[in-house]
């Protein structure tokens, strides 16, 4: 099975960009050398497991989490651990991470395999569990734990392998299924086996012939897995454009592709999980392209996971003064890189040494409405952008904030140089903190209701005691009184008494 | 307790019931067109609000305060219904020019305002001084805004100013000259808004360099000190 | 903003070989004074000129207003329309991006309010004159105040021709066939709609503007028209003859285009565009000034938030 008469259906705006992917993939790829240090961040939620000193091998697994779903990282390489500190990575904020430095002994010597597995509907969670205990995530940017992904419990038809690659300049999926069809396909069917999917669809852009080529011929021998030839516009790779591209469903807003019972997962992603269950090999090297200005050996190059950036940059042969920014990832979407002692990670899909672009000063948005024609979300992102400017993020949420995919397309049609996914992002961590605040002060409210409640009753039964008290009292008193009413009329009794006879007394005297 | 000096300056300046507080807008933005129907209307405003504001403030003492309102209303009602009928007998036409902005004084919340906030709580004297001071600051702002639309609508100033101080008075106008081709848009509704808005610009731009050169002045002397 | 300058020109040029120097004029003083308010007002707000000029939007306003207005229009009253169009529409509002108001229109419909009279007198075409102003006549005029030639050649637009000969009771056959008429509307001004059209189509084409808005804003106007002329043929002008003026034309594909001060979402902007056509026809109509387009523009900006409000198109996801 390797026909591409599946119908296409296009998605809303999108771009027609400049590939520039011909640079990369003039050369197979080549492998780094491991180098002589490897930093390996240390997901959220996790404990390291392994101290300092310690010797670890090759897949050996660094730490564990009391979340059943986050996956393990790994050791990359042999050698010993000589640090668990704050160092630098990419990522949007600049905030350096906990990582975990080791140092490589040269052996590169691995622990031994896992046993394999073969998946099937009946061990299902055991595949889950192997998939996690190998560390595989999404590596097409999002880094999404692919054991969630496909421990969905909807009925899954269809399996949708994404090898589109629609970002320019990325190259490393169009590479892997050139060189490597038949483990692209091999995966395929590994997670198609454990969702229990009935159909395999393959999209990729028509402007990988090779890839195509490689692919197809691969299928031909494999039971599921369809070639369907989708065009070059960006951002058919996004999991939702690409949904609809093959499937003609949106994915609804706020829900999973699962809803749909289609299951998506990236093409790099597909070979990791086949050889964490057929080879019982954890994730520890990806391949990453090197590409733009200043690179003489473009390329795409299999890296173990926590090597500096600037070793990959110096492999590629580098001219440092040559380009202007470094970026992780696309033009479009990728993340700005500060500092190049930092590692390459699961997501790491490509290393762009971008030119020197002529800087425009951001302008007043005019409305214009180009950012509308292009967005894959089908979205208003210039209303969006005054929301965010106005600090109205809940009307932004009501404009579909969160169904924005931060492609990056409005960016770059605005004609006044607005960085609107910048706001976007923005808007978005600060509806959720006005979300989380209203979660906290509705819960403090609750606590407040229920104490003032608590304090009421309490006053009230104090208030009970004291009235029952106070009747106590009373009556004692009452009785009390009368008793003295009594005694106080003798008490008159005898004052009446004395006077008589003082006065009796007078009387004698005057007499 | 403020200074007279106080209660005149903020009546005038910092609290003007037209710039500030915006208060009596309808009678400022209608009757505008001419500086005269501006002095006419803001002197039977001035006088009501003084003479309301001594009443009310005579009788404070002996009102209960839950009707208070009412018989504030009461008296102001009562006081533009004699002014109503004085301008009617001694200032004819300017009272048809003027026509319902003088019973509709009543509803002027910049009297029943200065009667309730100022007028209810202090003694006579004094309420007799912040009516003064806000009337005038009122009647300045629609001298001013007159005279702004006067001038720029039908290029004259004092106009009809026979009306309010008698024959002699005819002879006041100024005139742009014939050439004058008048800004028809100033005299309608529309030009009330923006000479309003004129105003407060200029207003609050006062205000700003005043703050400011206080703001410098207190700079330098905490330097030299 | 430079194509739309471009899609300009042509219409201009006819514009100024039927009506004389007084467009240019009006065209040359117009760009001036806007230029110049634009640049007094963003030093005054302290930002930068140079970038502020570079989008072209002052002069695009300076533009729109000037070949809307009268040909030779006296320079002062040139420098109000464009004092109001800058100044108070645009940066009392925040500057470009800010204002909900159309600048130009602002500006005219001040200039039509305060001076009714000047404003509702145009040149006569070329073929109802012997010889149209001189540019010495025409500069006199402008910046002198002369008056002397202008009662000589001066005349109402056919749209307030028609409607002030209606009012007298005469039939629309007899209106229109006086020499100030052509075939399909105002002799001469049918032409110049036509090219401002063309220039209109060019934006289309370039997708500077997008299509939907000249469409509601002339089937919004053709609608109405059509409902009336066929109603009572006698008393009120066909679809056509609306259609085909420089107003209707300059809005559809000008004025109603203005993304800042119009609806965002597509339907938003349809529903915006056939606002200002209906609203036009109906101030045409029975309104007191013979032009409706600039009120109905103002007045639509007024309801776009609304209209925005109303028409958020689903988004990706959200239909189900």
């Amino acid at each position: 099975m390797s026909s591409s008469n599946q119908k296409i259906t296009p998605f809303h705006g999108g771009l027609h960009l400049d590939g520039h992917k011909q640079v990369s993939t003039q050369t197979p790829i080549a492998s780094i050398p491991v180098p002589q240090y490897l930093h390996i961040p240390v997901p959220h939620n996790s404990e390291v497991t392994a101290t300092v000193g310690e010797h670890v091998l090759r897949g050996q697994a660094l730490t564990t989490s009391s979340n059943s779903m986050t996956p393990a990282i790994h050791a990359s390489s042999s050698g010993t651990v000589r640090a668990i500190e704050m160092h630098a990575v990419v990522n949007r904020s600049g905030q350096l991470l906990d990582c975990i430095s080791i140092e490589t002994d040269g052996n590169d010597k691995s622990i031994e395999p896992l046993a394999a597995l073969k998946p099937s509907a009946d061990n299902k969670q055991e595949c889950l569990d192997r998939l996690r205990e190998c560390g595989i995530v999404g590596l097409g940017g999002a880094g999404f734990p692919t054991a969630i992904k496909v421990a969905t419990d909807k009925s899954i038809d269809t399996l949708i392998i994404n090898a589109v690659e629609c970002e320019p300049y990325i190259t490393c999926d169009d590479m892997l299924m050139q060189e490597q069809a038949s483990r692209v396909i091999n995966g395929a069917e590994t997670l198609a086996s454990i969702v229990s999917a009935k159909e395999v669809l393959i999209g990729i852009e028509d402007n990988k012939p090779e890839a195509i080529k490689a692919m197809q011929a691969a299928a031909s021998n494999a039971e599921r897995g369809k070639i369907v030839i989708v065009p070059t516009i960006y951002p058919s790779g996004g999991e939702k454009q690409l949904i609809q591209l093959l499937t003609g469903k949106e994915v609804p807003s706020g829900g999973l592709p699962a809803d749909l019972g289609v299951v998506c997962v990236n093409t790099a992603t597909a070979t990791a999980s086949y050889d964490a269950l057929h080879q019982g090999l954890a994730l520890t090297e990806r391949i990453i392209t090197v590409t733009g200005a200043g690179v003489k050996k473009p390329g795409n190059y299999l890296t173990r996971l926590g090597t500096p950036i600037s070793k990959l940059l110096d492999f590629a042969e580098t001219d440092h003064k040559v380009y202007q920014q470094l970026r992780m990832g696309g033009p479009l979407m990728g993340i700005p890189v500060k500092d190049t002692s930092s590692p390459v990670v699961k997501i790491t899909n490509c290393i762009l040494a971008e030119a020197a672009q002529p800087q425009h000063a951001e302008q007043p948005c005019i409305r214009c409405g180009d950012c509308v024609r292009v967005c894959p979300a089908k979205l208003l992102p210039q209303q969006l952008y005054w929301f965010t400017r106005a600090t109205e993020f809940e009307k932004a949420e009501d404009h579909g904030l969160f169904d924005c995919i931060e492609c990056g397309c409005c960016d770059y049609v605005c004609p006044s140089n607005i960085p609107l996914v910048d706001y976007y992002r923005h808007a978005k961590f600060e509806a959720n903190n006005i979300k989380s605040e209203r979660i906290r002060s509705d819960r403090a409210r609750i606590r407040f209701e229920q104490r003032e409640q608590r304090l009421e009753r309490k006053a009230e039964e104090k208030a009970a005691l004291r009235a029952a008290k106070l009747k106590k009292l009373k009556e004692r008193e009452e009785a009390k009184a009368a008793q003295q009413e009594g005694t106080q009329d003798n008490k008159q009794d005898e004052i009446a008494a004395a006077l008589a006879r003082v006065k009796a007394k007078k009387e004698k005297t005057n007499d | 307790m403020a200074s007279n000096k106080d209660i005149f300056k903020t009546g005038l300046w910092d609290n003007n019931a037209g710039l500030v507080q915006l208060l009596g807008l309808c009678p400022l933005l209608a009757v505008t067109g001419t500086v005269i129907n501006g002095i006419g209307l803001g002197i039977a405003t001035l006088v009501t609000l003084v003479i309301s504001c001594g009443i009310v403030s005579a009788v404070r003492n002996i009102l209960r305060n839950e009707i208070r309102i009412p018989v504030f209303v009461l008296i102001i009602a009562s006081v533009v219904t004699v002014i109503e009928l004085i301008m009617n007998a001694w200032f004819h036409e300017l009272f048809r020019i003027l026509g319902i902005f003088i019973p509709l004084i009543v509803t002027n919340c910049a009297i029943i305002g200065r009667a309730e906030s100022f007028a209810s709580k202090n003694p006579v004297l004094p309420s007799l001084l912040d009516a003064f001071a806000m009337g005038l600051g009122f009647l300045f702002v629609l001298m001013a805004l007159g005279g702004l639309r006067e001038l720029l609508g039908s290029g004259t100033l004092l106009a009809n100013a026979e009306l309010m101080f008698g024959a002699g008075a005819a002879s006041w106008e100024l005139s742009l000259g014939d050439n004058y081709q008048g800004f028809l848009l100033a005299i309608l509704p529309p030009g009330a808004f923006f000479g309003l808005g004129l105003l407060l610009i200029i207003k609050n731009l006062i205000d700003a360099k005043l703050e400011q050169r206080t703001n410098t002045a207190d700079l330098a002397t905490a330097v030299t000190q | 903003m430079r194509q739309v300058l471009y899609a300009l020109i042509p219409g201009t040029l006819l514009m100024s070989w039927i009506f004389g120097w007084g467009v240019l004029t009006n065209l040359i003083l117009a760009t001036i004074f806007c230029l110049g308010f634009e640049i007094l007002a963003i030093k005054l707000r302290q930002r930068s000129v140079k970038i502020a000029l570079s989008d072209y939007s002052a002069v695009v306003t300076a533009w729109l207003l000037a070949i809307s207005l009268p040909p030779m229009m006296p320079w002062w009253m040139l420098l109000i329309g464009c004092c109001f169009a800058i100044i108070v529409a645009k940066h009392f509002y925040g500057g470009i991006g800010n204002n909900p108001f159309n600048p130009a229109m602002v500006g005219y419909v001040v200039l039509l309010i305060a001076y009714p009279l000047q404003m509702t007198q145009w040149l006569a075409p070329s073929h109802m004159v012997e010889a149209l102003p001189s540019l010495a006549n025409t500069l006199g005029v402008v910046f002198a105040g002369a008056d002397l030639t202008i009662d000589a050649v001066s005349m109402a637009t056919p749209l307030d021709t028609l409607k002030t000969e209606l009012g007298l009771s005469k039939t629309l056959g007899e209106i229109r066939s006086t020499a100030l008429f052509g075939t399909l509307a105002g002799a001469g001004w049918e032409w110049i709609a036509g090219l401002y059209a063309l220039g209109g189509l060019y934006l289309v084409y370039l997708k500077i503007i997008p299509w939907q808005t000249p469409v509601a804003l002339i089937a919004g106007m053709g609608v109405m028209a059509s409902v009336f002329t066929l109603a009572m043929p006698d008393h009120f002008a066909p679809p056509t003859f609306h259609i085909i003026t420089t107003g209707c034309i300059l809005g559809a594909f000008f004025i109603a285009t203005d993304p800042v001060s119009g609806c965002s979402s597509t339907k938003g902007r349809v529903i915006f565009a056939a606002g200002v056509g209906a609203i036009a026809y109906i101030i045409r109509g029975w309104g007191g000034y013979p032009d409706g387009i600039a009120f109905g523009v103002l007045l639509m900006n007024m309801a776009a938030p609304l209209i925005d409000h109303y028409t958020v198109p689903k988004a990706y996801g959200q239909s189900s």
